[in-house]
């Protein structure tokens, strides 16, 4: 087991942050921790970093528990904060030296490392500049650089792609996924599920401190009713009875907007063959058709019945 | 040592503002304590006041006797007996005393009578006392031998009297030491410096630890395994390195302006108290370094430390001025200990035990102020380390 919390329960005067808060992580997965802002993420995080003091609890990394003092134990781990944490006073180069450093001490080792995380993050072009004249998506980069230079086995990325442009985005996500073929273990809290959905092995959501689903991608989807949403736009939509179309089975609701019908359906077979064939009966022409399938928001919905983004 | 390392490229970075203060610093340093001038010495140099000798009574041996000896003492200007001329000569200062002998001055002296020489001077000028005093001295000697040895012959009167006043007692000043011309400049100088020393070092150790305490990185340093001792021992050190780079500079001053005293016993404990009131300094601006949370409280707490110490320690205005309540509460900043001590180094001619305790005294409460107020930054430093 990489990281095992139990029972970990956090306040802030009477505000609960983590309440009975649970987590396994295992050997080379990549956990997603996803939910809305204020609902533990961080404070989760920091408390397993030890960078915040808990009520209760017990949490232990790589079977041995986790303090300030346990420094075996953060010589393994990799920590990309939410916030950007570098020198301004210091180079792109010297940063990512920096904080090599202090996991690393052999010079040599060290200069190989550090070339290693610039070409990591493609930052080769700029290892002479000081952080306040790179882009946002840049200084991310450079966050994560400092972050994963040493190597870790575990790696901790908080919100990484916070305010980071797409391009940007999809090199940091790619660089997660390949970071992870590389054997590290990874831990990534974001409120963005898009995300997660793409690069997590596992995902935990969280809400109001506490973990109240956790599985695979599918696993998820598949704990709610919710099936796919289908989008059909409508020839002549003057001559559909909405009230039909809502009494097929396996209907969840059906809305009409102008041409566009959106039908929710619960999860079940041939749905969609199901409303073409009633749509086709009432003699409804159809330009176009797209299925989605449900969303973790979707899952986030049902199991809290509000939205992932409220 | 990457953090010492950091820390210093820190400074660098820095170092275009802290340049201008320890220039600015500097110039003033030099400015206020070459315009310093220390009262003069006080050597004795006989002093003749200008007299006129007016002698009603006729030649004799015993006139002349008080001529010449009025005159190894005084300058005897000429001016005619007249009242109007001997007026004038008073009024414009040719003069300052005019001295009349008597008809019968000499026959009364030698019967032992009382007799009385005239003199007009100038009202409250002190060279009457003088005077008064060569006159009366060689009055009362020759009344000593007429009363003692009646008979005497005004021949032999006169040698003994030229003998017995042509006595003088030598005065020899005795010292243990030479006081230099540089040793209160110099005191000037380094009562001075500590206003620089703590105005930078405030500035540079904040500019430093406000990088260093940045929430966002303070966080992320102690995610890595380096232990806090270590970090502190690493930042105390990178700070102790700056202090040490800055003291330097500014005591280049004193060897260029003060050249070789800086090496004699006053300039080397100079040396030492202001290396010792360097160490205090550092101390206290690590924890202001570690309290203050902008640029803007960094300032202003520099200006209100170096500034506020050095007024009730006595750097700007001398301790013997400010009041007994002004210096009680100095008591508490190892500036006035710094300045009593840098004071007694510079007045002092001669070095020996009792003065020695007193300056080492200043010294180890000085160094006292540093440990206390470091020890109470490095708790600090340990609560905060683990958010609550």
């Amino acid at each position: 087991m990489v990281i095992n919390v139990k029972n970990l329960v956090k306040r802030y005067g009477d505000l609960i942050a983590l309440d009975h808060f649970n987590l396994a992580v295992q050997e080379g997965e990549i956990l997603g921790l996803l939910g809305p802002n204020g609902s533990g993420k961080t404070t989760a995080i920091n408390c397993i970093l030890s960078l915040l003091k808990y009520d209760k609890g017990t949490i232990e990394i790589y079977d041995q528990p986790m303090s300030p003092e346990a420094y075996d134990i953060k010589r393994q781990i990799g920590v990309v904060m939410q916030n950007v944490a570098v020198f301004n006073e210091l180079t792109v180069y010297e940063n990512i030296d920096y904080f090599c450093g202090l996991y690393v001490s052999d010079k040599q080792t060290r200069k190989k490392l550090v070339a290693e995380a610039i070409d990591f993050v493609g930052l080769n072009d700029f290892t002479k500049f000081y952080p306040k004249k790179l882009s946002g998506g840049l200084l991310r980069r450079l966050n994560i650089a400092c972050g994963i230079a040493h190597k870790p086995r575990l790696i901790i990325l908080d919100e990484p792609t916070v305010a980071v442009d797409p391009q940007s985005r999809n090199n940091i996500l790619e660089g997660i996924l390949k970071l992870n073929r590389q054997g590290a273990t990874i831990i990534y809290t974001s409120h963005y599920m898009e995300e997660v959905e793409q690069i997590c092995s596992r995902i935990a959501i969280m809400d109001k401190g506490k973990i109240i689903a956790m599985g695979t991608n599918e696993d998820l989807k598949k704990m709610i009713k919710s099936g796919e949403h289908i989008n059909l736009e409508l020839l002549n939509p003057e001559h559909l009875d909405l009230s039909a179309i809502k009494a097929l089975p396996h209907i969840i609701s059906a809305e009409l907007t102008d041409h566009q019908l959106v039908v929710k359906s619960s999860r079940g077979k041939n749905n969609l063959i199901m409303i073409l064939d009633h749509l086709k009966d009432q003699n409804i022409g159809i330009g176009k058709i797209y299925s989605e399938p449900p969303t973790l928001n979707d899952v986030f919905l049902e199991i809290t019945g509000k939205e992932l983004r409220d | 040592m990457q953090v010492y390392k950091a820390l210093f490229k820190v400074i660098q970075k820095n170092r275009t503002l802290l340049m201008i203060y320890l220039v600015v610093f500097m110039v003033l340093a030099l400015l206020l304590s070459g315009s310093y001038n220390p009262p003069q010495d006080t050597d004795f140099t006989k002093v003749k006041v200008n007299i006129a000798f007016i002698n009603d009574d006729g030649d004799s041996q015993l006139v002349a006797g008080l001529k010449t000896y009025l005159a190894e003492n005084a300058n005897l200007v000429d001016i005619p007996d007249e009242t109007q001329k001997l007026q004038d000569a008073l009024f414009f200062r040719q003069v300052e005393y005019i001295v009349r002998v008597p008809d019968g001055f000499t026959q009364a002296m030698l019967n032992g009578e009382a007799v009385q020489l005239e003199k007009t001077t100038v009202p409250d000028s002190t060279s009457n006392i003088y005077m008064d005093l060569l006159i009366n001295k060689y009055l009362n000697t020759v009344n000593a031998y007429t009363t003692n040895m009646p008979g005497l012959s005004q021949d032999d009167l006169t040698k003994y009297l030229a003998k017995d006043l042509a006595q003088q007692t030598e005065v020899t000043m005795i010292s243990n030491g030479t006081h230099s011309v540089y040793a209160e400049k110099s005191g000037y100088y380094f009562n001075y410096l500590s206003y620089s020393l703590f105005a930078i070092l405030i500035l540079g150790v904040c500019s430093v630890m406000l990088v260093f305490n940045d929430t966002d990185l303070k966080r992320r340093n102690l995610c890595a395994p380096i232990r806090s001792a270590n970090m502190n021992f690493q930042m105390i050190l990178g700070n102790l390195s700056f202090a040490i780079l800055t003291w330097l500079v500014l005591i280049s001053a004193s060897f260029i302006m003060y050249g070789s005293f800086m090496f004699t016993t006053t300039g080397l404990l100079l040396l030492l108290n202001s290396f010792v009131f360097t160490l205090a300094a550092l101390s206290i601006s690590y924890l202001i370094g570690n309290l203050v949370k902008s640029r803007g409280a960094m300032s202003a707490v520099a200006n209100v430390f170096a500034l506020g110490s050095s007024f009730i320690g006595g750097v700007f205005v001398p301790q013997a001025l400010l009041g007994d309540n002004v210096l009680t509460i100095a008591s508490f900043t190892p500036t006035y200990w710094y300045v009593k001590a840098n004071n007694e180094i510079a007045a002092a001619t001669s070095f020996n035990a009792t003065n020695l305790q007193s300056i080492f005294t200043s010294m180890v409460l000085v160094l006292a102020f540093g440990v206390a107020v470091l020890g109470v930054t490095l708790v600090l430093i340990k609560q905060r380390r683990v958010e609550a």
